[in-house]
This record gives structure tokens, C-alpha cells and sequence, in this order.
């Protein structure tokens, strides 16, 4: 491996991992949101009636 | 003077539990036994390098001992919610966190004192004039490791599967600990030289007064909760 | 609401920010500065090597500030700050630990060695990944909380001694050879080299602080999902 497939391979991992990572950030967001939401409109109706 | 006279009371407590008992001290020192065996059996260590090998396999021996020792110290406050009795009764919270690290000191003192000359006779070490120096080395690097391990023994009461975290919690942070005891008993049984390992030294007493004063000033937060 | 709002066009202008720079390092690291005249090409990986590991430890300095702010004040928007990140700075201190193996491998041949610096970023690794694996095995949230907070600082502090202990382990107990485990001197790095790393330094720290921003977002939401569920049962 020449010095610039050293070069490429730091390079790939590391964009890659970041990219992953923030892939995984936007995952969880949205699957967060919908429960957050699901929840909100599963509970408001109940709270009302109290 | 009632914060002294609070941390002996507790400490007489634990120390006479243990006398009653005895279970962490005779399975530390089994254990710490039945660990130079093993060590001697896994690298075959001839006499003639016994000396270079010996501060690793003592402070390993002893971090492995203590470690052991670590999961027992808060059991008896455990059952029976004697912690929160503890923690009721008008007491200050760093009297409660002195009294356990210096009860763990006693423990791992007493290992010592049967282990290092044990050590010694096992390994055919000859250098006997040494040893005052190496258990010096030995005690300030326990100070070290009692204090941030009663620390994190409290801290990880809680947790599930605490008996593995706890050795995985503290190790990495005890790294300047077991760095600085094993390389300064490794220059005082090469070379003899005391002045030599003076760094070292500075470095675990450094160790020992950083962590004690975190760990008097945070502890109360750690049982609080 | 509108403070949610603002905060996360805040978060926004970070990512912004942070592709930008992190375009332009891209360019002038791989493209634009000349190969270093010992080291060749792989010096290229510097430019993301130091800037991981500024990142990274940007991301502990955080940790700690939150820690003692949340044992301070008990505000759960602390906690969350520190937990999140920690979780980036374990990713930052990760990568600048394989960037530092695929670094040593053209220069000194091997994967891995034990000097100071690697040393020292892999126990770094270690005692952050305790921070989080204790903060899953705890269930009560807030003694969860204190205790990741006493973690945070305890660790912080421990980091300079760690360093010091390492670094007399590797210097009083080999010489120092040719390859030498710390980086070049600032006063001989040559301008040429220095302008790029300091581009991608700042491109990492706006990286970091924007995943930082997301993270909490995510903590935020969980926070709030927790709390519903909560109301719900009530």
C-alpha cells in the first residue's frame, strides 16, 4: 500500500464513521419525534377529560 | 475534634465486623496467595529475574486483591438498609467516606505486611534491606487506591452488574497509581537508588492528596441521592 | 417553543459552518498543502489526527463543565449536555486513535506502539467508555445523573496525571528516537503546513459542537417523552 492508500484509508474511515454516526443522530431523532408525538396525541385527549 | 472522633467510631465499627466475620480479609489473602502461585506457574520466573519481574506481579497481586476487596466494602451497609440508617443519623458525610478508606487501608496494609516478605521467600529475592522502600512505595500507592476505590465503590452501589464495572471504572483511572508504584520499586530493586525514583514519588503523593479532598468533597453526593 | 426554535436555527448555522470548513480543509489538506518533506503524503493524515483529537478534547472539557454545573444547580439540561458529550467525544477519541494506528504504520512500521500520546488517547477511550457504560447500568435517572456527573469530574482531573505518568514512563525508561512520539514543535511547523491544520481544527470544532447539538436535541426528546409518559400514567 502506497503512502496515499494510507492517506485514503485514514480518510475513508474516519468521514465515514462521522457520517454514520450522524445518520444514526437523524435515526434517532425522527424515531424519537414520532413517539413524542404519537404519545401527545394519545394523552391529550385524555388529559382533557380530567 | 467530632469529626475525628466520628470517623474512629466507624471505623471501630467496620474493623470489629471484620474481626467477627472475617471475609474479606482471609479471601483477600488467599487470594493474593493463591495469585503469586499462579503468576509463578503463567511466566516461569527464573531467580535470577525475579527482581525485575517482582514490583509488576506484587502490585497486579495487590490491585487484584484490593479490586476483591473493593465489591465487599459497602455489603454490610448494603443489607438491611444500614446505609441510609447511616445516612440519617447525624453524622458528616466525609467521616462516613474517611472512615471506609481508611478501613480498606487496614485491610490492604495487613495483606501486605504477609504478602510482600511472602513475595520475597516464593520469588528467592535476596534483597531484603529493600523492602522498607518498596513498602513505601506500596503504601502510598494504596492510599492512592483505596481513596478513589471506596470512592467509586459507593458510586456504583446501584448499578447493575456492579462487579464488573467497578474494576472497569477504576483501572484506567488508577493508571498513574499502578505506573508510579511499579516503576519506583522497579528502580529501588534495580538500582537502589532512592533519589532516582523521587519523581515517582512526588507523583503518588500527588495522586493521594488530589483524590482524597474530590473524594471528601463529592462523596456526600454520591450517597445522598 | 420559540426558544426550541431558535436553538435548533442555532444548531443549524453550527452545521452550516461546519460543512463549510469542512470542504475547504478537505481541499487544501489533501489537494492544496505541499507533502511534508520527512514524512511525504501520510503527514496528510495530521490534518485530521490533530484536529480529531482538539475535538475530542474539547468534547471531555464539556463533559466536565456539565458535570459540576448539573452537581451545582440539578438541572436535567446539564446532564444531558455532559452524557451527549461524552458519547461524541468517545467517537472523536476513537477516530483519532485509528488515524493514529494507520498514521504509525507507513512511519514506524507497526500498527501500534506504546508511546505517550497513543497511549494516553487509549486510555482516555477507556475511561469515557466507562462513563457511558455506567450510565446505562444505573436505572434511576438521577443518581444516574450525580454519579456520571461525579465520573466526569473525577476522570477530568485525572487526565493531567495520566498524562504525566505516561509520559515519564515513555521518556525516563527509553530515549527518545528519531521518530518521536510527540508531534513537531509549533515553531517548526512551516506556515504552508499550518494554515491547513488550523482550517480543519476549526472545522472539526464546529463538527463536533453541531453533533454535540444534535445529540442533545435527541436527549432532549427522550427527556420529553419520559416526561409524557409520565403525565400519561399519572
Amino acid at each position: 500500500m502506497g503512502s496515499w492508500g494510507f492517506v485514503l484509508l485514514a480518510y475513508g474511515i474516519v468521514w465515514l464513521a462521522l457520517v454514520l454516526y450522524f445518520l444514526s443522530l437523524k435515526n434517532r431523532m425522527r424515531k424519537a419525534g414520532t413517539k413524542l408525538s404519537q404519545l401527545r396525541s394519545a394523552g391529550s385527549p385524555g388529559k382533557h377529560e380530567k | 475534634m467530632a469529626f475525628l472522633k466520628q470517623t474512629a467510631w466507624l471505623l471501630w465499627k467496620d474493623l470489629l465486623l471484620e474481626l467477627r466475620r472475617r471475609e474479606s480479609l482471609l479471601a483477600m489473602f488467599f487470594f493474593g496467595t493463591l495469585l503469586l502461585f499462579i503468576f509463578h506457574f503463567a511466566l516461569d520466573v527464573q531467580p535470577d529475574k525475579a527482581a525485575d519481574m517482582a514490583p509488576g506481579l506484587l502490585w497486579l497481586a495487590l490491585v487484584f486483591c484490593g479490586t476483591l476487596g473493593l465489591m465487599q466494602l459497602f455489603q454490610a451497609e448494603r443489607e438491611n438498609r444500614c446505609l441510609e440508617a447511616l445516612l440519617l443519623s447525624p453524622i458528616d458525610r466525609a467521616a462516613i467516606f474517611l472512615s471506609k478508606v481508611l478501613f480498606n487501608l487496614t485491610l490492604m496494609v495487613l495483606l501486605e505486611i504477609v504478602v510482600f516478605p511472602l513475595f520475597w521467600v516464593l520469588f528467592n529475592l535476596t534483597l531484603w534491606e529493600r523492602l522498607p522502600w518498596v513498602f513505601l512505595y506500596g503504601l502510598l500507592g494504596t492510599v492512592g487506591f483505596c481513596v478513589l476505590g471506596t470512592l467509586f465503590s459507593a458510586l456504583t452501589l446501584s448499578a447493575r452488574g456492579r462487579e464488573i464495572l467497578l474494576p472497569l471504572l477504576l483501572l484506567p483511572l488508577m493508571i498513574p497509581v499502578i505506573l508510579a508504584t511499579i516503576r519506583g520499586m522497579e528502580i529501588i530493586l534495580r538500582a537502589g537508588d532512592f533519589q532516582e525514583s523521587l519523581p515517582w514519588l512526588h507523583l503518588l503523593i500527588g495522586f493521594d492528596v488530589i483524590f482524597l479532598t474530590a473524594g471528601i468533597l463529592v462523596f456526600e453526593w454520591v450517597v445522598e441521592s | 417553543m420559540a426558544k426550541a426554535e431558535k436553538k435548533r436555527g442555532s444548531g443549524e448555522i453550527l452545521g452550516v459552518l461546519a460543512l463549510l470548513f469542512i470542504l475547504v480543509g478537505l481541499y487544501v489538506a489533501l489537494i492544496q498543502a505541499p507533502p511534508d518533506a520527512y514524512q511525504g503524503e501520510v503527514q496528510r493524515i495530521m490534518y485530521i489526527h490533530i484536529p480529531s483529537i482538539v475535538a475530542a478534547y474539547l468534547c471531555f472539557f464539556i463533559v466536565f463543565l456539565g458535570s459540576c454545573l448539573y452537581l451545582w444547580k440539578r438541572e436535567t439540561r446539564d446532564d444531558i449536555l455532559a452524557k451527549s458529550a461524552a458519547e461524541v467525544g468517545v467517537l472523536f477519541t476513537a477516530l483519532t486513535i485509528i488515524e493514529g494506528s494507520i498514521w504509525g504504520k507507513p512511519t514506524w512500521g507497526v500498527w501500534w506502539t506504546w508511546d505517550a500520546r497513543l497511549t494516553l488517547t487509549a486510555l482516555l477511550l477507556m475511561i469515557f467508555v466507562g462513563y457511558i457504560m455506567l450510565r446505562s447500568l444505573i436505572e434511576d435517572e438521577e443518581r444516574g445523573a450525580v454519579c456520571g456527573a461525579v465520573v466526569g469530574i473525577i476522570g477530568f482531573l485525572d487526565i493531567p496525571l495520566i498524562h504525566m505518568s505516561v509520559y515519564w514512563w515513555r521518556t525516563l525508561h527509553q530515549p527518545p528516537s528519531i521518530f518521536r512520539p510527540d508531534k513537531l514543535p509549533w515553531e517548526n511547523i512551516k506556515w504552508p503546513l499550518l494554515w491547513p491544520l488550523i482550517i480543519n481544527i476549526v472545522a472539526f470544532v464546529f463538527l463536533s459542537l453541531y453533533l454535540l447539538s444534535l445529540r442533545i436535541r435527541v436527549g432532549e426528546t427522550e427527556e420529553r417523552i419520559k416526561g409524557e409518559m409520565l403525565g400519561g400514567t399519572a
